[in-house]
This record gives C-alpha cells, sequence and structure tokens, in this order.
C-alpha cells in the first residue's frame, strides 16, 4: 500500500466507494471508511462526518478516533465553529489557523488548539441547495490545506451525500429527513453497543468501538447488525 | 400470552384518558370490585391519581392518612401484597386500617408496586366486597399491567418536568446517555428503552441533569444491579 502512489489511492479509494454504492451497504460503515480515508490517504490528523437531524441539530457520525475528546471538539465546531458555518453556507470554510478564530468560536478553538490541532476544514454535505451535514478535517499543521486534497475531500463529501440520499428524489424532503433519522438511529444503536461491551468486558468506551468493528469485520457482518445484537444481547463479544 | 391480556396491556399503554383508563382495566381483567392508582412517597409524593369509584378512593385516603396497609407494604418490598381474607389475616399487619375496611364492607384487598428499576413511587389498589382470591396467573398478570403503568406514570413525570436528554442537552450529551444505556441494559438485563427509563427515572428522582448521571454509570460510580426481580442502585 506504502508503494502506491497516492493518485492511485485515490483511485482504489473510488472503486471501493462505486462497488460499495452499487451493492447493498451499511450506512455508518461507509461514512467510517471515509473519514479513515481522509486520514490515511490525504494525510488528515483527524476527520468526522456530522449530519443534521430532524431540528438541524448536527451530531457526528463518524469520525476517525471515538476520543470522547474529539467527538465532544466536533460537536462544539456544529454549535460556533467552522462545521455550523459550513452547514448553514452550504460552502466550504477554511481555518488555516484555528489560534486565530473568531471570538464566538472560543470553546472550539480551545477544545482543538488543547488536542494539538493547527488548522481545519469544513466542507458540506450538499446536494444542490439542500445541506445535509458536514466533513471535518481536522491538521495538526498550521497553514492552508493543499488544494488537491480538498478537491478530492469535496469528492468524498459528495460520495457520502449520494451514499445517504441514493436513488431517491430530493423533493420528497420528508424521505430525506427520515433517511438521515435512519442514519441518526443507527448512531445510537452504535453508542448503545459500546455501552454493552464496556461494561460486558470492563473495558474504557473508547475501545468498545474498536472491538466492535473487529468483529464485523472477521465475520463480515455490517458493523449496525453486530451493534443492534449487541444491543439485543442476542451477541456477546 | 393471553389476547386479553395484550389487550389490556395495549390499552393501558396508549389510554388517551389515563389515569381514569387504568382501573376500567384492571376492573375488567381482574375479580375485583374497585381499584385506585396512586403515588405514594417522596419521589412523587402521596396523591390519589384515579379511583373507580368512592369506595376505592376512601381506601386509599385511609391508608394515607393512616400510613399502613397494602400499597405502603407494595412499596416498600416491591412485591404484590395479597389479602383475600383481612378480617381474618389483616388485623395482625395493619390493626387501624383493617377495622376501618372491614367495617365498610370491604372483605378481599390486593396492592401492586409502581416503579421502574429500582425507583418505587407508587402502588395500585384493588378491593372487592365479595371474598375473591387471585391465583398465580391472575397474580403475575396484574403485575406485568402494573409494570405498564408504571412506566407510562414515570414518563408522564419526567415529560412534565423535562428531563428528557433531547429537551435539554445536546448531541454529545445525547451520545453520553446512549452508551450509559448500553452499560446499563447490560448490568440488570432489560431492554434499551426500559434502560434509558431507568436512566431517566434516576435523573428525575435526584433532579439532576441526564448528562451528570450518564457520566456516573460510564465513569463507574453509579451502577445498577439485579437481584432476582428487584434492581438496586449501587455506590
Amino acid at each position: 500500500m506504502n508503494q502506491m502512489t497516492r493518485e492511485a489511492r485515490l483511485l482504489q479509494t473510488f472503486a471501493t466507494l462505486a462497488d460499495t454504492l452499487v451493492d447493498d451497504y451499511d450506512l455508518v460503515e461507509l461514512l467510517q471508511f471515509l473519514v479513515d480515508t481522509c486520514r490515511d490517504v490525504l494525510d488528515m490528523s483527524a476527520a468526522g462526518i456530522l449530519l443534521a437531524d430532524a431540528r438541524g441539530q448536527l451530531e457526528v457520525v463518524a469520525s476517525t478516533s471515538e476520543a470522547s475528546m474529539l467527538v465532544e471538539m466536533m460537536q462544539l465546531s456544529a454549535q460556533a465553529g467552522p462545521c455550523v458555518e459550513s452547514f448553514r453556507t452550504g460552502h466550504a470554510i477554511a481555518v488555516p489557523d484555528i489560534a486565530a478564530s473568531p471570538p464566538e468560536w472560543t470553546q472550539f478553538r480551545d477544545s482543538a488548539l488543547s488536542q494539538g490541532f493547527g488548522s481545519v476544514d469544513a466542507l458540506p454535505l450538499r446536494l444542490r441547495d439542500v445541506t445535509i451535514g458536514t466533513l471535518n478535517l481536522m491538521r495538526a499543521t498550521v497553514g492552508p490545506a493543499p488544494a488537491e486534497d480538498v478537491v478530492a475531500a469535496q469528492a468524498f463529501a459528495d460520495v457520502a451525500t449520494i451514499g445517504i440520499l441514493h436513488e431517491r428524489s430530493l423533493r420528497e424532503s420528508e424521505l430525506i429527513t427520515s433517511q438521515l433519522q435512519a442514519a441518526l438511529n443507527s448512531r445510537v444503536i452504535i453508542e448503545q453497543a459500546k455501552g454493552v461491551i464496556s461494561q460486558v468486558r470492563g473495558i474504557p468506551i473508547d475501545e468498545a468501538f474498536d472491538l466492535m468493528r473487529e468483529y464485523a469485520r472477521a465475520h463480515q457482518m455490517r458493523l449496525s447488525l453486530v451493534a443492534s445484537s449487541l444491543v439485543e444481547r442476542t451477541l456477546s463479544l | 400470552m393471553a389476547d386479553f391480556l395484550v389487550a389490556a396491556l395495549r390499552k393501558l399503554d396508549r389510554a388517551p384518558d389515563a389515569p381514569r383508563a387504568f382501573c376500567e382495566v384492571f376492573m375488567n381483567v381482574l375479580p375485583v370490585s374497585g381499584a385506585a392508582v396512586s403515588t405514594l412517597g417522596e419521589v412523587m409524593g402521596s396523591e390519589t391519581l384515579a379511583a373507580s369509584d368512592a369506595q376505592a378512593a376512601r381506601l386509599d385516603e385511609l391508608q394515607f392518612d393512616l400510613g399502613e396497609g397494602p400499597c405502603w407494604d407494595a412499596m416498600a418490598t416491591g412485591a404484590p401484597i395479597l389479602q383475600p381474607d383481612i378480617a381474618k389475616s389483616g388485623r395482625s399487619r395493619w390493626p387501624s386500617f383493617s377495622d376501618s375496611i372491614v367495617s365498610e364492607g370491604v372483605s378481599s384487598v390486593f396492592a401492586f408496586p409502581l416503579g421502574v428499576g429500582p425507583l418505587r413511587f407508587g402502588a395500585i389498589d384493588l378491593y372487592s366486597t365479595d371474598r375473591v382470591r387471585l391465583d398465580d396467573t391472575q397474580t403475575r398478570h396484574a403485575a406485568a399491567m402494573a409494570d405498564v403503568v408504571s412506566r407510562r406514570i414515570l414518563r408522564q413525570a419526567i415529560t412534565a418536568v423535562g428531563v428528557e436528554p433531547d429537551d435539554t442537552t445536546n448531541a454529545f450529551s445525547r451520545r453520553l446517555v446512549h452508551q450509559a444505556t448500553g452499560m446499563v441494559l447490560a448490568q440488570i438485563d432489560v431492554s434499551a428503552d426500559d434502560a434509558l427509563l431507568v436512566i431517566e427515572g434516576h435523573a428525575f428522582a435526584e433532579g439532576r441533569p441526564m448528562m451528570e448521571i450518564a457520566q456516573e454509570i460510564i465513569g463507574g460510580q453509579l451502577r445498577f444491579s439485579r437481584h432476582g426481580e428487584r434492581i438496586e442502585v449501587d455506590r
């Protein structure tokens, strides 16, 4: 994998995505694959996808780390920060120097700086004039992200949008809401399953997600099925 | 599960005219002449929510005034109290209460506790002027019905004060609440819905935010445990 050029890895990523989208796929897994790819192929330090619920509140549905500090920082960004700006405007918001961000973003800024992040880009998950969430890319360095990385990341964000809204007409706004809600609900069950694993195995919550993913991969099961089986106690890890 | 019981549970769960409808459902399913639903103790205060008739209301009122009776015992023990012949066997347990109701023509009294998880907050009293007994199946049915009523009363109380996570807290704390729900459902072997209600009930009873309770559960400072049918809070 390391021998491959970045272009080759990007191509491979899109091929994987295309394969996934024509098949029956697990949305949370797809979004997880996208954020992991942003980190591994685009050299981001961390990445996360947030989706808006029925009331327009943004929630983290996938992130490169389940560490609560990172998730909390993204939620702060969704209250006052680049994430909510991108969601509101439907445009990409570049913050090349987090330390110089506006005073309204203090909570986000402090949290990001304390975790060693220097810059961030928030990209909209948008189809025509409807924005359903954002992709957030965190970097340890200060300075703008390479332009070609932003282009590739926006393409990932578009794939994520299509993945969520696939084959549905945008005019059916109720349907969009229900699909978004389904994605958010599967995240609820994943969080509950993390709690179950943490309780049963006596490990920290933040480590439970990896165990669940490993199990899903090893048994070729969908992540959301593993999660719901854990919650219903028909499966134990 | 028998059809009539399924219908009764559904009605208890959804009847729009609750708590009034609760009494009627109990009287339809069980061989009793009256029913009363009351909250008791500190969590929700002592109050009769609904009574099928004046005598049922009076039965509850007496127990509040005297501080003794089957509803208090049901709440204290978390188990049904069955007194098919109160004149014969009630006097040693509740002397004042038994004398009063026997003189009013009541022959049998039954009380089922109301509660969710470790939280107990009331009881359902059933009485009969004829002497009747509840067999094991009827007792199980009544207990299942009391469970549905308990959840509904707790949900209503929680909604009234607004401790539900969606209203008061942000997405991050909801995530913590979901994680805590997973831990609690594994601790006491209940469904996710019930585990969430146990957490909400705890927040409600302590008058504290859900987020705090969730953090204590995740941090291990607060945990719940099951001892047979009973669920307790460990600290």
